[in-house]
């Protein structure tokens, strides 16, 4: 009798859109039996801005401040996909040291990406203090954008053929003063978290994710490689010189959220030492391809994705000859990494779900585009 | 291509795409597998990419699946061609980890045709299905839950059809919703 | 060392705290006093917009040739000229700049052959109506106004 009293009705329970720990405006309805959750739906859409139709209706150029409002916490990686899958077309390549500049910036921005996905992330869970320092680090970061083009989130640091801005004098100091303090700070942040038995007991065997659904959904990203797969488009497919750095592409095999902390944490590292080796050695000479007054691809079409900080960051482009993209598909990796969500928190504790929220590391901008 | 020189007199050739055939076990294999409904293997600027026959498309990205290791879904999107016959061209991205290679299956497919959903082969093609709904209005069929994932319920019309304009839909909403005419 | 023990010395959470404590010195002060005081942003700053004036004899440097316009995506750029019918060139009459619409992208600027137009380092632009943004020839050459805090 009390049994049956006990799970006799599925609670139907609203999160979002407005919800502190949804990053954003999701909503996602949970059904829930008491405290487990049996099933989530997403209810996506409400920062769509239709990017790929204003695509149509702008020149290859002037697009590309649009893509940096997509996932507007990494707009770097969101310009370089972009600038490349149009050099892809035009048959260009940018020079070497428009490539080694477009790495620094690229890989900065990854750093400032997983900082503020660790801020807010720790900040879900409970712990209010990592935020502040990830925080400061972050603001270092956005001040080097800052100096180099003038703008700190929407950056438009690049243009197709290569950059628009030289670097500003200073520029090798501010980014080596950085990649010699960061590392520190990065194992402030492991000695708040990692060993921390809060931390710890909310985040090991929550949201698990297996390799082989993470193909299945088409995840991409730290969460793939949390699950044992050592893929980054960095080393299988090397794009604007990443070839000639060193580095290591961090893995875990749990495929739970405390693996995809460390994976992140591993990978701000990481960057660091690509950031040293590229800053080390800027080569010298144009920082514009020649022939990029007028871009215009001939027809075509081509699919260019790169690593960006929350996954595989695809552009399809098609051309018809003119001036305009004929179409332009953003393949975003958020998009594809939430709809895992569903079998992530099935069977879970509501109070879970905040946590396996913030592993995702979604932007809903780029997830509405 | 012909466009760089503006001459009035001749009318240029409708421009194509300038693909390559793609040669290799791969396509090979397909040809072999398929026979005519694989009609085209070529790539184009160096990425492959395959044209099928609308209905042999999910068994092609089955066969790729498993029996040539592509194993992750990458993408599934259309293009609107008005003028053609079948107005709207499929895409679905595939990517092997085992090749590191990444393979485009094209199909062409009409305003009025239903493609089978590729839900059965790749979970993920769920939001991406709905998203090629809502965008275009091609109904998957055999799709679990068919309907509109970025767009309001209540919208009409597919937004990224060639035909539908910003400045007719920002029209028609500030008429219905507003009762002026809008000043765009 | 064990892990029962480190839970029981409360060492992780000593070891926090120490972070803490170390960054409580007010030289790591990070909080900007705005606007008691307005920070200074970058030499390269995209903020508002200016149509740059020739010091020596205060004539614009526009030349009126509308590439700034044709760059801009959001279309928010309106140049109006004449052409003076002695010297065959066009002037400028009026310079329309909305800048509600504006995103900062800074291509109206990379487009200008002249360096007339120019995004300065001024980011106070917010104004109490809509027709407030839409900035004027006169407002571009002058610059904004901000009015100072208290
Ligand atoms: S900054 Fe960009 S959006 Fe603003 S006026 Fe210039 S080109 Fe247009
Ligand atoms: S591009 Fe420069 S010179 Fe030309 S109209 Fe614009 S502001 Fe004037």
């Amino acid at each position: 009798m009390a049994d049956t009293f006990l799970d006799a009705q599925e609670l139907v329970l609203n999160m979002g859109p407005q919800h502190p720990s949804t990053h954003g405006v999701l909503r996602v309805i949970l059904k829930l039996d008491g405290e487990k959750v049996l099933g989530t739906e997403c209810v996506i859409g409400y920062l769509h801005r239709g990017v790929e139709k204003i695509a149509e209706h702008r020149t290859y150029a002037q697009f590309a401040p649009y893509v940096d409002r997509m996932d507007y916490i990494s707009a770097v990686s969101n310009g370089l996909g972009y600038c490349l899958a149009v050099e892809k077309l035009l048959n260009a390549e940018a020079p070497p040291r428009a490539r080694a500049v477009r790495v620094i910036l690229t890989e900065l921005n990854r750093i400032a990406s997983h900082l503020l996905w660790l801020g807010t992330h720790a900040l879900d869970i409970g712990a209010i203090t990592p935020l502040f320092y990830t925080f400061r680090e972050r603001e270092e970061i956005l001040a080097i954008f800052e100096n180099y083009c003038g703008a700190r989130l929407t950056t438009h640091a690049f243009r197709i053929g290569g950059l628009q801005y030289e670097t500003y004098s200073g520029f090798e100091e501010q980014v080596k003063r950085f990649c010699d303090t960061f590392p520190a700070h990065v194992d402030e942040y492991e000695t708040l978290l990692t060993g921390n038995p809060i931390w710890r007991d909310r985040l090991i065997g929550v949201g698990l994710l297996t390799a082989e659904q993470c193909k299945d959904y088409g995840v991409t990203g730290p969460v793939l490689r949390a699950a044992g797969v050592a893929w980054d488009l960095r080393k299988a497919q090397p794009y604007s010189g990443y070839e000639q750095y060193e580095f290591e592409v961090p893995t875990r095999s749990g495929g739970d959220t405390y693996d995809r902390y460390l994976v992140r944490i591993e990978e701000m590292r990481q960057s660091v030492r690509i950031i040293r080796q590229a800053v080390e050695r800027i080569p010298e000479g144009a920082i514009m391809a020649k022939g990029m007054k007028v871009i215009k691809p001939p027809v075509g079409e081509a699919y260019v994705s790169i690593e960006a900080p929350k996954g595989e960051l695809g552009y399809f482009i098609v051309s018809d000859g003119s001036i305009h993209p004929y179409r332009v598909r953003v393949r975003p990796p958020s998009f594809l990494n939430l709809q895992a969500l569903e079998v992530m928190a099935k069977g879970s504790l509501v109070a879970d779900v905040v946590a396996i929220i913030g592993t995702i590391d979604i932007v809903l901008g780029e997830v509405d585009r | 291509m012909s466009e760089q020189q503006p001459s009035k007199a001749a009318p240029k050739p409708a421009a194509v795409m300038e693909s390559q055939p793609w040669a290799g076990e791969l396509p090979e294999n397909l040809r072999t597998q398929f026979s005519e409904d694989v009609p085209e293997t070529s790539q184009y600027a160096g990425q492959p990419y395959v044209v099928c026959k609308p209905d042999a498309a999910v068994a092609v990205l089955r066969y790729l699946k498993e029996r040539e290791q592509f194993d992750a879904l990458v993408d599934i999107t259309a293009v609107d061609y008005p003028s053609r016959e079948a107005r709207f061209e499929l895409i679905y991205i595939v990517y092997s980890h085992a090749r590191n290679q990444r393979l485009r299956v094209k199909t062409s497919i009409g305003a009025a045709s239903r493609p089978r959903t590729l839900t059965a082969v790749f979970t993920g093609a769920n939001w991406l299905e709905r998203e090629v709904y809502d965008m275009f209005g091609i109904v998957f069929d055999g799709h679990p839950g068919l309907h509109r994932i970025l767009l309001p319920e209540e919208w009409t019309g597919f937004p990224l059809r060639k035909d539908s304009s910003i400045l007719g839909m920002d029209q028609a909403w500030v008429k219905d919703n507003l009762g002026i005419e809008s000043g765009q | 060392m064990p892990e029962w023990l480190r839970r029981f010395l409360l060492i992780d959470l000593i070891q926090g705290m120490l972070v803490t404590f170390r960054t409580q010195h007010p030289k790591y002060i990070n909080t900007e006093q705005y606007p008691e005081e307005r920070p200074r942003v970058a030499e390269r700053y995209r903020g508002a917009p200016r149509l740059n004036i020739n010091p020596e004899n205060g004539e614009t440097l526009c030349i009126a040739c509308d590439l700034c316009a044709i760059a801009c995506p959001e279309n928010l750029i309106v140049v109006g000229s004449v052409r003076n019918p002695e010297t065959r060139r066009k002037e400028l009459t009026t310079f329309t700049y909305d800048l509600s619409r504006c995103m900062f992208c800074g291509l109206c600027e990379d487009a200008c052959p002249v360096d007339a137009l120019e995004l300065t380092q001024d980011f106070e632009l917010a104004s109490f109506t809509r027709e407030g943004q839409i900035w004027d020839r006169q407002m571009l050459e002058e610059g904004p106004r901000p009015s100072p805090y208290r």
